[in-house]
């Protein structure tokens, strides 16, 4: 008995410890977008994220001020200052005057200039600037120092994509319409995919099994298809680009699902609550609406985060239905491509936002994950 | 107007036509042209009887036809046709998917879609399931799950940025950024990759992106289907000694084969239709073409519309079986 | 009276505005520092014309331009990034001719006008030539970037014949550093910094007259005076030691990442061959001409083929027609509608008219200067190829061959590309 009770004990570890496994790695690239969107420019590109909690080397190119701020003292001419700001706990290694040499002293030593004169730089980050002569040009001298940098967390990177001048604006405007675009397009389809699904699957009429099936096949037409005929109707019918558009094609395109899961979920309820409130004299509209409704709501309710996540996350449909060149209806992922285009090179950037993009959406599916998965179970299980 | 304002506006105007088509549309029905009530009271049951599965309907399939069904015989048509400079178009036959044959790029494409319908289908099962199965017995199986299942919500612009971050090199003297390399690197590596462009094995580091995010999805339905299976049948068996492999394989997995399939076949539908990471990643370049790309290629960049029609027309032509396979699954339900 | 007055001095106040005010919107491909300089100078025309006037960027302009245009959405003015692109679109249909009078307008008021008006001039739907394109805001490519403080502490003296500049390359390398920085990374655009290269080389091996055949494919890309136009940027770009990051980091770096090794400490290298527009990427805080410096990508001593210059330029092009957008068209034509845009950043004009005063920085002026001097002006050629190749296969054929495979394999490539579209 002890042998299996050990084994048994022994099993449980290796299952929790796999899930873990399993966990991390499936979590480890999300956070290390998280972690990078708090970090400075100079710490994304000098250490992995994995090493933001501790303090980094880093070789930085650093400017001591201008000839113009030298001062004479005695029979010297002298630049005096501080690379780094008061209170950072910094630690400088090695300096150099030379990009060909940035590492050729240690904190401390003296370095001759190869225009004439000698620096140092002591470990704090401050330095001296001497010359017999005067200091000449406009530009302070470079400094290259390999310094220890505490670690940085920064809330600036969210400044600078939600509350920049330059940005806010659009990303303000962007939240509203990304907001206008994907409440009604998760509405209009679950209403008119509920009244359909009602028909398929508690009304009697001939041709129901060939809809049914015809449904099933359009889930898998390809949405890149559709995109020039539609826009060529849409502007023939008056409605051009614009949110009904965006409605339309966002309908269009998430009913097959949308029936699918809600006539499964419907062919399930009981047969009887149906039939009795048939006999009492109910029409078939309030059938639907006091019974079905509220029986079908965790279908509904799954079908509604799937399509939210899905319009949300949109970029194509918008492009194509929405945006047009006035600029007044941009989404957010729109704005999101646009800062990547810009700021291509940026990764602080980059991870900012596209943290923000995944925010919104990742707030509703841990808010409402439990209807999200039972109402999947009642579209694929049988 | 503050766009809020007029955001929400837009909003009860959309929703509100909505649900007034049906709600007076029913009114019509009951009240005006065939009202339960009167001389032809029985007739007119019947009659409103055999048009509301319509009405309500209606909607539903206008949308369809209109934003899925015409677009598909629409594409058929142009993939048939040149068009000539200067408006119209030509009927050319075949000649379009003649082209299309003859492209190097288009057989890279099929070649890589092929490996794509091999493996991310087939990895997002296979960990879905192990997910599945291990998460359902522990106490923390259900934040596991949702930790597992959250990639689904993220969109693919943000899952391409996440992963170019784990993919990213540097310079050798450098000090690597993207997870990867750095691991490459400590276990011996001699100098970083840039993994994007390693030809043929690049193939494989975009589809991690998209196992990472459907495996959430393949795990929660089997999870479920796992959950289904009746006591009874796993307790025979522990009393047979069949030891936890023995259960999981030849008991549980062949109990859930349908689910299995579902799963699979949905996940394959999805793998036809990716286009939006192969495009924000590596743009098809250094081989990694596939079909959804290169068809957007044609379409908007060599303003090849009859090609760039006939590679969609064969997305849907590897669709079909798939399709077919619904079809005939949703006619069997029905009897 | 006295109110019959008012009102008829009200509708006479408000009649040019009322009568003629209206949406003009602008669509290209410009995002970032240099939309901020496109809606200057749009500003200052809607405050003049009074016309409400909006401008919307995207880096995938090329194929929303596209969409727009198939499906009758069209902005009244598109601006092309390439004139390959128009040339398309006006085939089809989709731009209207722009006014009489602009092509004697440019033609007077240009320097080297008729070849700014060939290059606008298109066959329109009926096949009839005729003006589609106005050329505002050109960039100057053939330039090579560089930190002057760097080139000193090393003691390298800038390049003044392409013979120089290679053996500058090895110099670097023997000393220890890497020479060059390139990067092809471009969205979906990705290679197209390699087109330029080989467009450079292409001027400074071949004369004027091979270049204008390869641009209209009289000389195919087989041609193995272009296949030697490719080794030759293969020379730089295919030598792990002459790149940062080694030949395999080429193609998959970002262009606008890549100059920033120029900025690192210690160098990732030295040079940085880019077109004008460049110095929106550097570094924040990065002042031209003092902390980073350009000088002209100069030509073999021993070609005797002159100085040639590469160029490129924005078309803007009326894709709806109306009032507006004519009004805007007319404004471009202003001195003012140039000055203000040289009095920012990266913006150079072949305008005669304008005052050289407003550049409004001196590194500008020195482009001005390597402009004047050159010996031949020729226009990007991707650009002028047609968009199946010149946006399309030489972009994924130089992304291949910065891979490795072999210059006369991708050139049979891209020529099969263009073949199937004649």
């Amino acid at each position: 008995m002890d042998g299996i009770a050990g084994r048994k004990t022994r099993l449980s570890w290796a299952v929790h410890l796999s899930v873990l496994a399993l966990v991390l790695l499936w979590l480890f690239p999300t956070v290390g977008l998280f972690v990078s969107s708090f970090r400075t420019t100079d710490q994304i590109a000098t250490s992995g994220w994995w090493k933001a909690a501790f303090p980094s080397v880093q070789n930085l190119t650093l400017r001591a001020r201008p000839p113009s701020e030298q001062v004479r003292q005695g029979d010297l001419w002298v630049i005096e200052g501080d690379l780094f700001e008061k209170g950072k706990t910094v630690s400088v290694s090695r300096f150099g005057v030379s990009s060909r040499a940035p590492t050729a002293f240690g904190a401390g030593e003296t370095a001759p200039l190869r225009k004439g004169g000698e620096a140092t730089v002591d470990a704090s980050g401050h330095y001296r600037l001497t010359n017999t002569e005067p200091f000449t040009g406009k530009r302070g001298q470079r400094l290259f120092v390999t310094a220890k940098v505490p670690p940085e967390f920064t809330l600036e990177n969210y400044r600078n994509v939600l509350f920049d001048p330059k940005n806010r604006e659009g990303m303000s405007r962007a939240f509203f319409n990304t907001l206008t675009v994907t409440i009604p397009a998760t509405i209009i389809p679950i209403l008119i995919a509920a009244f359909a699904a009602y028909a398929l699957a508690w009304m009697e009429f001939p041709g129901r099994a060939l809809l049914i099936a015809a449904i099933v096949g359009l889930l898998v037409v390809p949405l890149q298809l559709a995109l020039i005929p539609l826009l060529k109707f849409h502007n023939n019918i008056g409605i051009g680009k614009g949110y009904v558009g965006v409605w339309l094609a966002h309908t269009g395109f998430g009913l097959p699902l949308a029936i699918y899961l809600l006539r499964n979920y419907m062919v399930g309820l009981p047969r009887d609550i149906i039939e009795n409130a048939r006999v009492d004299g109910a029409s078939e509209f309030q059938i639907f609406t006091r019974i079905i409704l509220p029986l079908s709501f965790p279908a509904l309710a799954s079908f509604a985060i799937f399509q939210f996540l899905w319009t949300w996350n949109d970029l194509l449909v918008a492009l194509v239905f929405l945006i047009d060149s006035s600029g007044d209806t941009t989404v957010m992922t729109k704005q999101i491509v646009e800062l990547l285009g810009t700021r291509g090179g940026n990764w602080e950037i980059l991870a900012t936002s596209a943290f923000v993009s995944i925010a919104v959406p990742l707030f509703v599916f841990f808010a409402m994950q439990r209807y999200l998965v039972r109402g999947l179970l009642a579209g694929s299980v049988k | 107007m503050h766009p809020a304002l007029q955001g929400l506006l837009t909003i009860l105007i959309g929703v509100g036509g909505c649900v007034g088509y049906f709600y007076f549309s029913n009114q019509l029905i009951d009240k005006v042209l065939f009202p339960p009530r009167g001389p032809n009271a029985g007739r007119n049951i019947n009659r409103a009887n055999m048009v509301r599965p319509w009405l309500f309907l209606l909607p539903a399939l206008l949308a369809l036809g209109l934003y899925l069904a015409y677009p598909v015989l629409e594409t058929l048509r142009l993939s048939l046709t040149e068009r000539i400079p200067g408006g119209g178009s030509k009927w050319v036959g075949l000649d379009n998917y003649r082209q299309m044959v003859n492209e190097p790029k288009f057989w890279e494409a099929m070649r890589n879609n092929m490996m794509w319908l091999l493996v991310v289908p087939a990895l997002s099962t296979a960990f879905g399931l192990l997910a599945a199965q291990l998460t359902d017995r522990i106490s923390w199986g259900n934040i596991a799950k949702s930790l597992i299942f959250m990639p689904m919500a993220i969109s693919f612009v943000g899952a391409a940025v996440i992963w170019k971050l784990i993919y990213d090199t540097r310079p050798v003297d450098q000090e690597q950024i993207g997870v990867l390399n750095a691991i490459y690197l400590a276990l011996g590596g001699d100098q970083p990759m840039t993994w994007l462009t390693i030809p043929f094995w690049n193939n494989f580091f975009l589809m991690a992106v998209l196992v990472w995010i459907q495996t959430g999805f393949a795990m929660v339905i089997l999870s479920a289907a796992l959950r289904g299976i009746p006591e009874e049948t796993i307790e025979a068996a522990i009393v047979d000694g069949a030891n936890p492999f023995q259960i999981f394989f030849k008991i549980k997995v062949p109990q859930i084969a349908g689910t299995i399939v579902v799963v699979w076949t949905t996940i394959t539908i999805v793998v036809l239709k990716v286009f939006d990471i192969v495009f924000a990643m590596t743009n098809g370049q250094w081989q990694t073409q596939v079909l959804a790309n290169y068809m957007f290629d044609k379409l908007f960049r060599a303003n090849d519309w009859g090609v760039g029609s006939a590679a969609a027309m064969v997305i849907m032509l590897l669709v079909t079986p798939i399709l077919v396979w619904n079809v005939w699954n949703a006619r069997k339900e029905m009897r | 009276m006295k109110n019959v007055l008012y009102a008829g001095a009200a509708a006479v106040a408000l009649l040019p505005v009322s009568a003629m005010a209206e949406q003009v919107t602008v669509f290209g491909p410009w995002l970032g520092p240099d939309q901020e300089n496109v809606e200057a100078v749009l500003a200052a025309f809607a405050e003049q014309s009074g016309h409400d006037v909006r401008y919307t960027g995207s880096d995938s302009f090329e194929q929303q331009i596209v969409v727009d245009a198939e499906a009758g959405s069209a902005p009244n003015i598109a601006v092309f990034p390439q004139p390959g692109l128009a040339a398309d679109m006006a085939g089809r249909g989709f731009l209207a001719p722009l006014p009489d009078g602009t092509g004697d307008w440019v033609r007077d008021n240009y320097a080297a006008g008729q070849s700014w008006v060939d290059l606008g001039t298109y066959a329109g739907p009926d096949g009839q030539d005729d003006l589609y394109g106005f050329f505002y805001k050109v960039d100057l490519k053939s330039l090579v970037w560089y930190v002057p403080e760097n080139f000193e502490d090393a003691g390298y003296d800038i390049p003044e014949t392409m013979e120089d500049l290679k053996a500058l390359t090895q110099q670097i390398v023997s000393d220890g550093g890497t020479p060059w920085c390139i990067g092809l990374g471009s969205g979906g655009a990705t290679g197209w910094p390699a087109t330029d290269w080989v467009e450079d080389l292409m001027l400074r091996t071949q004369t004027p007259d091979v270049y204008d055949g390869w641009v209209t494919n009289d000389v195919k890309f087989t041609d193995e005076r272009v296949i030697n136009a490719i080794d030759e940027f293969g020379w730089f770009a295919r030598n792990d030691d002459f790149v940062a990051g080694g030949a395999g980091a080429v193609a998959s770096t970002d262009f606008r990442d890549s100059p920033k090794g120029l900025f690192s400490s210690p160098p990732q290298c030295y040079m940085h061959r880019q077109a004008s527009f460049i110095p929106a990427f550097f570094p924040d805080g990065t002042v031209v001409g003092e902390d980073a410096d350009f000088f002209y990508f100069p030509a073999y001593a021993g070609m005797d083929l002159g100085k040639p210059v590469l160029g490129a330029g924005t078309v803007w092009g009326i894709t709806a027609d109306s009032q507006g957008a004519r009004d805007l068209i007319a404004f471009l034509q202003t001195p003012e509608a140039h000055e203000i845009w040289m009095a920012r950043t990266g913006f150079l004009t072949p305008h005669k008219g304008v005052d050289p005063e407003k550049f409004g920085d001196p590194t500008l002026r020195k482009m001005n200067e390597i402009l004047l001097n050159a010996t031949t002006f020729r226009f990007d050629g991707s650009d002028l190829m047609p968009g199946a190749v010149g946006a399309g296969a030489f972009w994924t054929g130089m992304v291949d061959y910065a891979g490795g495979k072999p210059a006369p394999e991708v050139a049979a490539e891209i020529q099969a590309a263009w073949d199937a579209i004649k």
